[in-house]
């Protein structure tokens, strides 16, 4: 009992290694979690700053490693449910890698997260964070709330701070407790509730578009438009955003796609019919 | 029968008893007799000293008596041996207290700190019990002055008088007759010595015989505790009327 | 540029603490609450280093919360505000410390007597009849140098704050977007109304 309740109340700060702890404390409770969580560490004394020395591609542009960065992405509560929307764009240096990449991370049925910063650790943890969603419907015979979820995967980050994990996440859902609830999380440790996020290099653009625009009470369809629209102009704007609009509706039953529609037809149409993008010109003077 | 569960601590007996803890209640009763009562300012605990002799260095070290903190002293019943290991665990365990919230620790609190350590005695194989009662005086600012029993099996009580040790059955039907609601500090030391020197076996006392303590309040409101010097004793079994004469102490 | 501010008087503790959450040059979020109960009448409002905050106060908080349940009391401010100390010396020297400042404030449930303690992330410990941290410290310590007062009523302190929130918006180059403001009293912790949309035009 004693020892039960010193393991929980001692400070993380204090934990001496978490890669080890994870899989030793947990084996009791989840026999599953030794398919995960191992990782070999880099065989050096600070493991986070030789990381970032092999691949942080602005202070060293020969750096070895390019890791894929560089996004927009948003997500927004209102009346209908929660709106989320994402590019498609992973670059890794000044270099495109994908043009095709999915930021929006199915979970499950209900719950969605985004994938902004390094997409092999929003990829691998959100995976995780299904998974622990899944034990929890299984332990508990209930869905996971959208705020016990979110929290898993801060607690999770927050464990590996300083060690190099980069991450800006949302975690989007709608549960007959909370209604449409939207959680910003990011490798710091930060977890945020809140209305509306922007997260990635593509953000200020798309918090332009959608905050003057925003309200709870927008229609369905309003709000997708409004989603698309916010997305195009950091696709428009930010080098390192583009692709396709890849646009989530969130509603109590479940989430809904609204397709993965290539940027530039859409950036034309919106020029041309709307008089929109008036910076651009589409004929030769 | 029961001999085969008597040498475990951690085996229960057929009858569901715990056959070393009852040991060790059994040896307590041949202790010398403690006894404390809770007064309205105050708290006094006296103990019968079993080892008295001429060679004896008679004001180097209580046997009976300890202080474990600034506001709690403790009277002992039992081994003294097994009694200094707990009373210095009962220090530590009150001194990292003030140092992690720079307050004294609640009384009931240390209290149970000890009684936690010795209920892991009557589970944990392969030990023997601790062979201590404890009678603890103590004050804080939440419940003021408080008294306690603990005894080997790991639980403990709060009481308003209350004995342990030899006869401790006649001191407790003794304490039960005489202890009157809201008496002075001074009229629980009498009653104190009263209740001692009838259930010890020679009706004459002596500060050789006797240990004594008290916690009270000053005059400007500060909590103290004291061990009473011999003088102090005798003046008291002077005043009661139990001193032993002068002659007798020659034979 | 976080805010926060406490202020202590006859029998309460004033905290205030800004509602912006900041990440590089955008705020994430203008409603931000950067304070934890951590018994009915201890409040703790925390500013630092993402992620460290929120995790090192639930850490305090959820121990004070199971010294309740242990020990059928609670721990008084200036136990807590100890207690604390503790917990960011140790931290101190580990591998990662926790990088949060701190201020801490309560009422004594027994005597009703109220204090305010000032912690940074290096342990220190100060008990004070008033309190800043951040930038916040540059403006609103001369301003309650002048004006405190050790007896003063929650009236007054509440004029207080609003004495300093004023000179943070005039003078601090960054909207801190406004403050949470609650009051710690025998009763426990109440919301104070602060008007965030009050414009204060320089001199």
């Amino acid at each position: 009992m004693d020892a039960l309740v010193a393991k929980y109340s001692r400070p993380a700060a204090e934990e001496s290694d978490p890669f080890e702890n994870e899989l030793e404390s947990h084996d009791l409770m989840n026999p599953a979690d030794h398919l995960s969580l191992k990782f070999a560490m880099p065989p050096v004394a600070q493991p986070s700053s030789w990381l970032r020395a092999a691949t942080d591609d602005r202070s060293n542009p020969e750096c070895p490693i390019k890791i894929a960065h560089g996004t927009t992405t948003l997500a927004f509560r209102f009346q209908g449910g929660i709106i989320v929307a994402t590019d498609s764009r992973a670059t890794a240096g000044d270099w495109i890698a994908s043009q095709t990449v999915k930021k929006v991370i199915e979970i499950n049925s209900v719950l969605l997260g985004t994938m902004a910063g390094g997409a092999a650790d929003c990829q691998y943890w959100l995976a995780w964070l299904g998974m622990q969603c899944r034990l929890h419907e299984l332990r508990h015979k209930r869905r996971i709330s959208v705020a016990a979820a979110s929290k898993i995967l801060a607690n999770l980050v927050y464990s590996y701070k300083g060690m190099g994990l980069s991450m800006g996440t949302m975690c989007a859902g709608v549960t007959a407790e909370e209604g449409p609830a939207l959680y910003y999380v990011d490798s710091d440790g930060t977890r945020l509730a809140g209305n509306l996020f922007c997260v990635g290099s593509g953000q200020t653009f798309a918090y332009g578009v959608l905050d003057a625009e925003y309200k709870y009470e927008l229609s369905n369809e309003a709000a997708l438009e409004l989603g698309r629209r916010s997305i195009l102009a950091a696709a428009h704007r930010d080098a390192y955003s583009g692709g396709y609009i890849n646009l989530y509706h969130i509603e109590e039953k479940g989430w809904t796609r609204h397709g993965f529609s290539d940027t530039n037809p859409i950036f034309w149409k919106t020029k041309l019919e709307k008089g929109e993008f008036s910076n651009v010109t589409s004929e030769l003077e | 029968m029961s001999r085969r569960y008597d040498s475990r601590t951690t085996i229960f007996s057929p009858e569901g008893r715990l056959y070393q803890v009852e040991y060790a209640l059994e040896a307590i009763s041949h202790a010398g007799t403690a006894i404390g009562i809770l007064a309205k300012d105050g708290i006094v605990l006296a103990a019968e000293r079993k080892v008295t002799s001429k060679l004896l260095e008679q004001d180097t070290s209580a046997e009976k008596l300890y202080i474990l903190n600034d506001n709690m002293i403790c009277a002992v019943a039992g081994m003294t041996a097994d009694a200094n290991i707990l009373i210095n665990y009962a220090r530590q365990a009150a001194q990292r207290y003030l140092l992690t919230y720079n307050e004294d620790i609640p009384c009931e609190q240390l209290v149970r700190r000890l009684c936690d350590l010795k209920q892991g005695y009557t589970q944990h194989g392969g030990l023997r019990p601790f062979g201590v009662s404890f009678i603890y005086a103590g004050w804080d600012p939440r419940r003021q002055f408080q008294l306690y029993l603990s005894n080997p099996s790991g639980n403990y009580g709060g009481w308003k008088a209350t004995s342990a040790g030899a006869n401790n059955a006649s001191a407790q039907s003794l304490l039960k007759q005489d202890y009157k609601e809201d008496c002075t500090l001074d009229e629980a030391c009498d009653m104190a010595v009263k209740v001692l020197s009838k259930t010890m076996d020679s009706t004459k006392l002596s500060s050789e015989k006797i240990e004594f303590a008290t916690v009270g309040q000053t005059d400007d409101g500060k909590i103290y505790h004291k061990l009473w010097s011999a003088e102090a004793i005798d003046e008291l079994l002077e005043k009661n009327d139990l001193a032993k004469k002068e002659e007798s102490e020659d034979k | 540029m976080e805010v926060l501010l406490g202020i202590s008087g006859k029998d309460f503790v004033l905290i205030a603490a800004s509602k912006a959450a900041m990440r590089g040059a955008t705020i994430l979020k203008a409603s931000d609450d950067k304070t934890r109960e951590l018994n009915k009448n201890t409040l703790m409002a925390y500013s630092g280093e993402a992620g460290d905050t929120v995790q090192f106060a639930e850490y305090i908080q959820r121990n004070a919360q199971l010294y309740s349940m242990r020990n059928e009391t609670e721990l008084s401010p200036p136990a807590l505000a100890n207690f604390v100390r503790g917990e960011l010396a140790s931290s101190l020297r580990s591998r990662k410390p926790y990088q949060v400042n701190l201020l801490l404030g309560g009422v004594d449930k027994d005597t009703g007597k109220p204090s305010l303690f000032w912690l940074d992330y290096l342990a220190a410990l100060a008990e004070v009849p008033y309190a800043a941290h951040g930038y916040a410290q540059y403006y609103c310590l001369s301003i309650l140098d002048k004006h405190h007062q050790r007896d003063i009523s929650l009236e007054r302190g509440i004029e207080l704050l609003n004495l300093c929130a004023d000179e943070l918006k005039r003078r601090l180059p960054i909207d801190f977007k406004g403050l949470t403001v609650k009051a710690i009293t025998a009763d426990g912790v109440k919301d104070i109304p602060y008007d965030d949309d009050k414009i204060v035009k320089s001199a």
